[in-house]
């Protein structure tokens, strides 16, 4: 990363050239033992992320699945299946859906678990908080095709809970369609999803509140500041660091719009116009009907505007002091 | 002791390292291994192939059980996984008494990726169980693909019984690559409607022949039943099913085939045309749009799962359900019903038709004599000659019966002269039922032209309240009003190429049009609705596609003329 040469060096180099170079192999000789425990984890990423990178170039050829790993026996097609993307029909409501989509899971999705975090830690009766939070993260460990399946038989038309309970407290009288409605389609995605993971999601605040010093607390109380007010001047200035961090990757991630769960919830076609987005795209155009090239490049373009939000992101949380790199 | 330290740590990571490198390489390991195997294989395939031509000069042919034979089989859907060889009655008869070993490759659920790794790491199986169609040809491009004109008269049951419309499974080079499954001369198929005979009786067994009859039947049910009874139940409707069954009856010889993705199309005077511009599909579309509007037809009909439509049907909750096959749910239901009540369960009528229109062509589903899927043998396989012999022993009538009745001496001795099994007087039909439904998933190449008449040769010795629910529909309603598609098919243009993107594009246009028009509010609405989709598909060039498969239907009619 271009920040990462820029940023000032710790050690500023005091010392020729020659005695530095050889300081860093004393080094490295002095902490062998230490650099051992690094290094298969580092071949393990080199082997598994950068290796099969080369991949990419596929996208650039048009790709003939026989030729294997031989990738260059293939014909080189410039930008043509990325052109062809653009050029796609689908590509401006792709493009809207994959944002609107994972702005709204960021906006929502992100905070959520913060809140949940914040407000599991005012509980004092410890039996109850742990209640909570085992089940409020269980469901992380479930599949979307479970999650799915469950969301769809509870707000199904015929016998669905959900119906049912509005039936009978009288707000609706004939059941509602939601899983077919587009205008539906976007509030269940982000519930199911808000659902899903809060819990698993607040666990690593839970932690870091739990290292937030004490008697800071003790301090505001005698000043006499109310419990929104020590939430709001202790907790989260001392978790920011956390939220920074985790809020930097979300942004990294936000063209993933997500894939299990819209294509499990989308089963309607006449849902398409809300939830096709970039992956749905790529598997349904790309993938079901062979064209490896034109998935490849498509799933280039996202990932290259992913790293440049996520660069942009550490740019911005650099200068609150808390930045990935 | 900061020396013991450092060991254990030293210790560790060698173990870690060794544990990376071994995983890391254990894929490549694989595959540089199986490599040289298939390197092999191949090998040897040229050389076992010049041993067999050679044997076969001297010999004839090769005979299905006189030397062990073993090969690997992998069925491309994500929904089947081929058994295991000894899981099925046949699978253990044909191990002992023919030396036959099938060695199943799994697809995990995701046969896509499965195929294409296979195809990319060169490490094909012997036997895929997969579509016809653009797959099948994009292998055979690849060269992938072992023929099997050579073999044709030497293992004579698929000729015998498949005659000339053998012709139509020929690829671009005239050669022979793929072996039927359910293929047949005669009509069948399941696509109808099936009704709920309490809730008829307690409706006073209204008339049912016209849409008309079937609306007001419907609203009867609403009526009386509310929301504890869907009226209209119409399987997976994304896929057309019980709604395109309904299409049907709003034209003559209008088929269900028409709104198939392999043809997406209208004949019109030897020409295909636009289906968003038909009048039949348009005056179909307002009728069932009318029903869904009204709370007749599943309003879950898009989204539901295969499970609760069975779930509804076998706790009578439908009145009426329709698809292109739904005698396996209706037929589990109905035996489930009656044992409880003698006078619930369910029955099939004749099709519906629109008022004015000749009852006898109606067609709510087709057949195509070329069946449903095929098997092809890859260049993998050692011995293409011995699997097709298999293959091909399977598909005749010794191996038929084994597979539908069981091995012979129970249920069944000897042939006809027609060539029929004699069945015995200890035939059991629980027995039987129960091994066809445990063998349904080795049924790789059906011959329906056989098999129909065997079952038919029992079921016609009873009363027609003993018979077998589905067999006995099927020769009084289903067979009668099924359509011959053969014509349509191979209509796909390969789909990587631009006509496959068109295609691709016009398959998400209709799917949501479909789906839109049916839950459209009002007929102008529809109308609506069809007019924009007729416009973004011209736009995509839905003529140039129309134009490739009128000539591909037109090379097929010369194709089944010829004959």
């Amino acid at each position: 990363m271009p920040q990462a040469t820029t940023k000032p060096q710790i050690h500023a180099p005091t010392q020729p050239e020659p005695s530095r170079k050889k300081n860093v192999v004393v080094r490295f000789l002095k902490q062998w033992d230490i650099q051992l425990m690094v290094w298969p984890g580092i071949i393990l990423i080199f082997v598994f992320a950068y290796l099969p990178m080369y991949g990419v170039l596929t996208g650039f050829m048009d790709y003939k699945i026989n030729t294997g790993a031989r990738i260059f026996e293939n014909n080189w097609v410039g930008f043509k299946h990325f052109s062809m993307f653009f050029n796609a029909p689908e590509f401006y409501t792709v493009m809207r859906n994959t944002i609107v989509i994972s702005l709204l899971k960021f906006l929502i999705g992100f905070p959520a678990p913060i809140i949940l975090a914040l407000m599991l830690n005012e509980i004092r009766h410890m039996m109850f908080k742990r209640v909570v939070q085992t089940i409020t993260y269980l469901p992380h460990f479930m599949s979307w095709v479970i999650v799915a399946g469950l969301v769809g038989s509870m707000l199904s038309t015929e016998n669905g809970s959900i119906n049912i309970l509005l039936q009978k407290i009288n707000l609706i009288d004939d059941p509602v369609n939601f899983m077919s409605m587009p205008e539906y389609f976007w509030s269940i995605l982000i519930s199911a999803n808000v659902w899903k993971e809060i819990g698993f999601g607040s666990i690593v605040y839970l932690a870091a509140i739990a290292g937030v010093d004490q008697s800071m607390y003790e301090a505001a109380d005698i000043d006499g500041a109310s419990k929104f007010k020590q939430i709001y001047l202790i907790t989260i200035p001392t978790i920011m660091p956390v939220i920074v961090i985790f809020m930097i990757l979300a942004i990294g991630n936000l063209l993933s719009a997500g894939f299990e769960d819209i294509l499990l919830l989308a089963e309607n076609p006449v849902l398409r116009p809300v939830s096709d987005v970039i992956d749905t795209y790529v598997y349904r155009v790309g993938l079901s009907n062979f064209r490896y090239s034109y998935a490849t490049a498509v799933g280039l373009f996202k990932a290259v505007i992913s790293i440049g939000l996520l660069t942009m992101a550490n740019y911005l949380a650099r200068k609150s002091g808390n930045s990935l790199w | 002791m900061n020396k013991a330290r450092r060991f254990s740590i030293l210790l560790a990571s060698v173990m870690l390292v060794l544990a990376t490198v071994l995983a890391g390489c254990s894929s490549n390991t694989g595959k540089t291994t199986n490599q040289p195997a298939t390197g092999q294989t191949e090998g040897n395939k040229t050389s076992d192939n010049k041993g067999n031509d050679e044997q076969t000069s001297t010999d004839g042919k090769w005979e299905f059980g006189s030397e062990p034979l073993e090969f690997s089989m992998y069925g491309h859907y994500s929904w089947y996984d081929v058994p295991a060889w000894d899981s099925t009655v046949a699978g253990r008869w044909l191990k002992d008494n023919k030396k036959l070993n099938i060695v199943p490759v799994s697809a995990g659920g995701n046969h896509e990726q499965k195929l294409s790794t296979m195809i990319a790491s060169n490490d094909l199986p012997d036997v895929i169980w997969m579509d016809r169609g653009a797959e099948v040809e994009r292998l055979r491009d690849m060269g992938m693909l072992v023929p099997f004109d050579d073999y044709l008269d030497k293992y004579p049951n698929l000729k015998t019984w498949m005659g000339k419309d053998l012709n139509m499974l020929r690829s671009e080079d005239g050669k022979l690559y793929q072996f039927p499954n359910w293929y047949t001369g005669r009509p069948n198929g399941n696509a109808g409607y099936v009704i709920n005979k309490k809730i008829y009786e307690e409706l006073g067994s209204p008339k049912l022949e016209t849409t008309d009859d079937l609306y007001n039947y419907l609203v009867a049910v609403k009526a009386k039943y509310g929301n504890s009874v869907t009226p209209y139940e119409p399987h997976l409707a994304k896929d057309q099913q019980g709604l395109g069954v309904l299409y049907t009856a709003f034209g003559e010889d209008v088929l269900y085939s028409y709104l198939n993705a392999a043809l997406r199309a209208i004949p019109k005077d030897g020409q295909l045309t636009s289906v968003f511009k038909d009048d039949t599909f348009r005056e179909a579309q307002k009728y069932i749009s009318k029903l869904y509007r009204e709370r007749l037809i599943s309003q879950d009909a898009f989204t539901q799962t295969i499970d609760q439509i069975e779930e509804k049907v076998m706790q009578g909750r439908v009145a009426v359900f329709a698809s292109a096959s739904p005698t396996v749910i209706a037929m589990n239901a109905h035996q489930e019903m009656v044992k409880k009540d003698p006078n619930s369960g369910y029955f099939m009528i004749w099709p519906i038709h629109k008022e004015g229109l000749d009852k006898n062509k109606i067609y709510p589903g087709t057949y195509t004599s070329l069946g449903w899927n095929v098997s092809v043998i890859t260049t993998a396989a050692k011995d293409p000659e011995k699997i097709f012999a298999f293959l091909d022993w399977y598909t005749g009538p010794e191996g038929q019966s084994l597979l539908f009745f069981g091995p012979e001496g129970k249920n069944w001795k000897g042939f006809d002269a027609d060539g029929y099994p004699n069945f015995t007087p200890e035939y059991d039909a629980e027995e039987v039922l129960q091994l066809q439904k445990d063998q349904d998933p080795i049924m790789w190449n059906g011959n329906t032209g056989y098999i129909d008449p065997a079952k038919m040769k029992y079921e016609s010795t009873l009363p027609a309240d003993k018979q077998n629910w589905a067999a006995r529909y099927q020769s009084e309603i289903t067979w009668k009003t099924q359509a011959n598609a053969t014509e349509f098919v191979n209509m796909d243009p390969a789909p990587d190429s631009d006509l496959g993107i068109i295609k691709q594009r016009i398959d998400d246009i209709f799917t949501q049009a479909y789906a839109e028009s049916v839950m459209a509010k009002s007929d102008e609405d529809v109308d609506r609705i069809l007019d924009k989709a007729e416009k973004d598909a011209e736009a995509s060039g839905y003529s140039q596609l129309l134009e490739f498969r009128t000539e591909a239907w037109n090379r097929n009619k010369a194709l089944l003329e010829n004959k």
